[in-house]
């Protein structure tokens, strides 16, 4: 048997795998939101196309058209997306930089540091920080200490000191950066990893500052880490419902996570809750495909081609 | 011990005993779950005018499945089919082992064991964490569950139009005409208590902190209003996390301050847009908390001011207290009319495969002592066992003064109202109301 027919074969589980558990499941949702509810509220899937009732994603774009509920958490969602994945960004890339070029022999103590909280599950460590965040908890007594209380109440984005747990939209947010962050390390560190340093010596021999070197030559070769990371967090943030359960529970942090999650788990509007995570997944998708055309370029950049 | 009706938040209780898996999962299982079970109705009684008789009564909201919504004033009696009769009397008990669904944390493992024992079987519990999830899992026929503890009127005509549960035969269970109150042993939902008996009872009020909330809210004319005034405990107060709980509090201020009788299953839009608004102003009132755990938040003074559930003030006084804080800093007001009660039920899965033994656990659970020990040793929510009140519980020291109006009584049981099954587009009505509310 050629190398080729043992790939081939190998790749069957996986490719069954998604088959099964992710297209199968894709296409049931979507048949959901293109069926109906029987009279004990149930949905009645129409595998169909030809069948297939649009009369629940009509509401749903109506709602939306209108500035009801569904735009107001979509806008949210993407604001809350948007800040935190700048903010990883911006808190991850000097970390992941420095374990790539700077850390040395500590390299892999670093990238161990970096690891470490997938040890904990996700949920123990917000759990651990509602304790932290307590008007009486060490987080609020440090934030106090060192000021960012205060300008967080100065800029309005605390609504009283030690309210951390209040309902605040950025406790939300620092609960995404911390809970998300390590998964944009890592990639971001594979890529800066990756670079040879010659090309940056060459930039630097050519005449470029540091500055300049970076922005032309690192910066530009890191960026398929950069996506790949992005991808990596903006796309659980989005369905996100738990976090903002946990740190918050007031109504003014719901993204769309929520109410998928309230119209699927419970209640007689399933169908919506259908159409609300098709939509979402198209969302999803279509920043999928820019990230993949995205990166195929940059290779073929990189490949000089 | 969160709710025994919908437990939709996470909670800390749950998650620390490792039960947080299933709720991460993605709605998609729950879409897939228990699609076209549509069966003929099987109601008896209450039959709609047809024709031109039709044009002389207002017609009323008809359930799932056709089947008619029971109320206070429209009793149901579930009919016994021939395909699905109770057991016989006088038939030996099975070796089981007995199945139970349950809600998570909801019966004490020591009784179970006490069961266990006293029948020499082996006892497996399952748990769901929102009566929804229950009953699709229950319809997908996966798996035959012997008892069903935790459900309430609100499910029951799904329940009977998907054909789920078998019918009781009362010989087994002589303990329900001997201790329960007498108002259930014949509840308007299941006339005659053909397929459940009454578990718990609990109702609907005001949980706070008495030492960092200044107001008396028990000896308030309209203690509801608290909530819309509320501005100095901003952050701090909360509603539970439940459309029906949620959404009929400010019909019930509505009405107090009306002097009329409202109705808590109301499908008028304009009631229940009205609610919708009313709660959404407690966001700028008080940034409200939409969650369901309160017994954890108030001991913890996370939270100093809550809609909550009778049940969980008790879980709360029994167990959550942090050290150093004595549970009398707890207060619970309940209303004595026109507020909500509910009570949940037990119930026999039809394709139980131990009728008999399901049947002995049901008396077994119907059982003064039992009874007793369950709620106070562990589920903090009331029996409606006649033995049992709050004197005597605050006389052995069990609850402190403050919480008496936790420990629910049959004349404020009465006077209260359950929140029911909706109608198909009552429902709509609610869920749309809510989704708004909780978008913000």
């Amino acid at each position: 048997m050629s190398s080729r027919w043992t790939w081939r074969i190998l790749t069957l589980p996986g490719a069954a795998w998604l088959g099964v558990f992710f297209l199968v499941a894709l296409y049931a949702v979507i048949a959901v939101a293109f069926g109906n509810q029987d009279t004990l509220s149930q949905p009645v899937p129409f595998w169909n196309p030809l069948d297939w009732n649009v009369g629940y994603l009509l509401d749903v774009l109506r709602n939306i058209w209108h500035g009801q509920q569904f735009l107001t958490v979509t806008i949210r969602t993407i604001v809350f997306v948007a800040i935190s994945l700048a903010l990883s960004l911006l808190i991850g890339y000097p970390v992941a930089y420095f374990a790539a070029r700077h850390a040395g022999r500590w390299k892999g103590l670093v990238l161990l540091a970096l690891i470490v909280p997938f040890w904990i599950n996700y949920l123990m460590r917000m759990l651990a920080w509602i304790n932290l965040l307590s008007p009486n908890g060490w987080g609020t007594k440090i934030l106090h200490d060192v000021g960012i209380e205060q300008l967080f109440v100065w800029l309005g984005l605390l609504s009283a000191p030690g309210g951390w747990l209040d309902g605040q939209s950025s406790t939300v947010i620092f609960a995404f950066v911390y809970g998300y962050i390590p998964y944009l390390i890592l990639p971001l560190f594979a890529a800066l990893d990756r670079i040879d340093q010659r090309q940056i010596e060459a930039a630097r021999d050519l005449g470029a500052s540091p500055l300049s070197a970076f922005l032309r030559v690192t910066l530009p070769l890191s960026t398929p880490g950069i996506l790949a990371g992005s991808v990596l967090i903006a796309l659980p943030m989005f369905g996100d419902y738990y976090t903002p359960d946990l740190v918050s529970a007031s109504t003014r942090t719901t993204t769309i996570g929520n109410q998928i999650d309230e119209f699927t788990r419970q209640g007689s509007e399933k169908v919506t809750g259908a159409v609300l995570t098709m939509l979402l997944a198209i969302v999803l998708l279509a920043l999928m495909f820019y990230y993949v055309r995205t990166t195929r370029r940059a290779q073929a950049v990189y490949a000089g081609r | 011990m969160a709710h025994p009706r919908d437990r939709s938040g996470l909670t800390r209780g749950q998650l620390l005993k490792g039960a947080a898996g299933s709720a991460l999962g993605l709605g998609a299982a729950g879409i897939l779950a228990g699609c076209e079970n549509t069966t003929e109705p099987i109601g008896a009684g209450v039959g709609q005018p047809t024709g031109e008789a039709s044009k002389l009564v207002v017609p009323k909201p008809v359930g799932p499945g056709g089947l008619p919504l029971p109320r206070p004033d429209n009793a149901v009696t579930w009919a016994i089919t021939a395909d699905n009769p109770p057991i016989r009397d006088g038939r030996p008990t099975e070796r089981g082992p007995l199945n139970i669904y349950n809600y998570a944390d909801y019966i004490d493992p020591v009784t179970i064991k006490k069961f266990s024992r006293q029948f020499g079987t082996s006892v497996a519990v399952a748990t769901y964490n929102s009566a929804d999830e229950a009953i699709a899992k229950l319809a997908s026929g996966a798996v035959g569950f012997d008892v069903i503890i935790g459900l309430t009127g609100s499910n029951i005509v799904d329940l009977i139009a998907q054909r789920l549960l078998q019918p009781l035969n009362h010989s087994y269970l002589p303990n329900l005409v001997k201790n329960i109150w007498p108002e259930l042993q014949d509840p308007f939902y299941d006339r005659g208590s053909r397929y459940t008996v009454p578990y718990t009872v609990w109702m609907d009020g005001i949980g706070w902190r008495n030492d960092l909330v200044r107001e008396d809210i028990a000896a308030m004319d309209d203690p509801w209003d608290v909530f819309w005034h509320s501005q100095a405990y901003r952050g701090r107060v909360g509603i539970l996390d439940d459309k029906q709980d949620a959404l009929s509090m400010p019909m019930q201020r509505d009405a107090l301050r009306a002097g009329v009788t409202p109705d808590l299953n109301t499908e008028d839009p304009a009631l229940i847009d009205k609610a919708e608004r009313e709660l959404a102003e407690l966001n700028a009132i008080c940034n409200v908390k939409v969650e369901v755990t309160d017994y954890q938040t108030l001991p913890e003074a996370k939270t100093v001011l809550h809609h909550s559930w009778s049940g969980d003030l008790l879980s709360a006084a029994f167990y959550y207290m942090p050290k150093g804080v004595k549970p009398d800093v707890l207060s619970f007001w309940g209303p004595s009319a026109n507020g909500v009660v509910q009570n949940d039920f037990l119930c026999i899965g039809r394709a139980s495969k131990s009728p008999v033994l399901a049947h002995r656990f049901l008396d077994f659970m119907l059982d003064e002592q039992n009874a007793y020990a369950n709620f106070v040793d562990f589920t903090g929510y009331t029996p409606p066992q006649v033995a049992i009140d709050a004197d005597a519980l605050i006389r052995r020291g069990l609850i402190p003064k403050t919480l008496t109006q936790a420990v629910v009584r049959p004349d404020q049981f009465a006077a209260n109202q359950e929140l029911l099954q909706l109608s198909v587009e009552g429902e709509r009505l609610w869920d749309d109301a809510w989704s708004k509310f909780k978008a913000g």
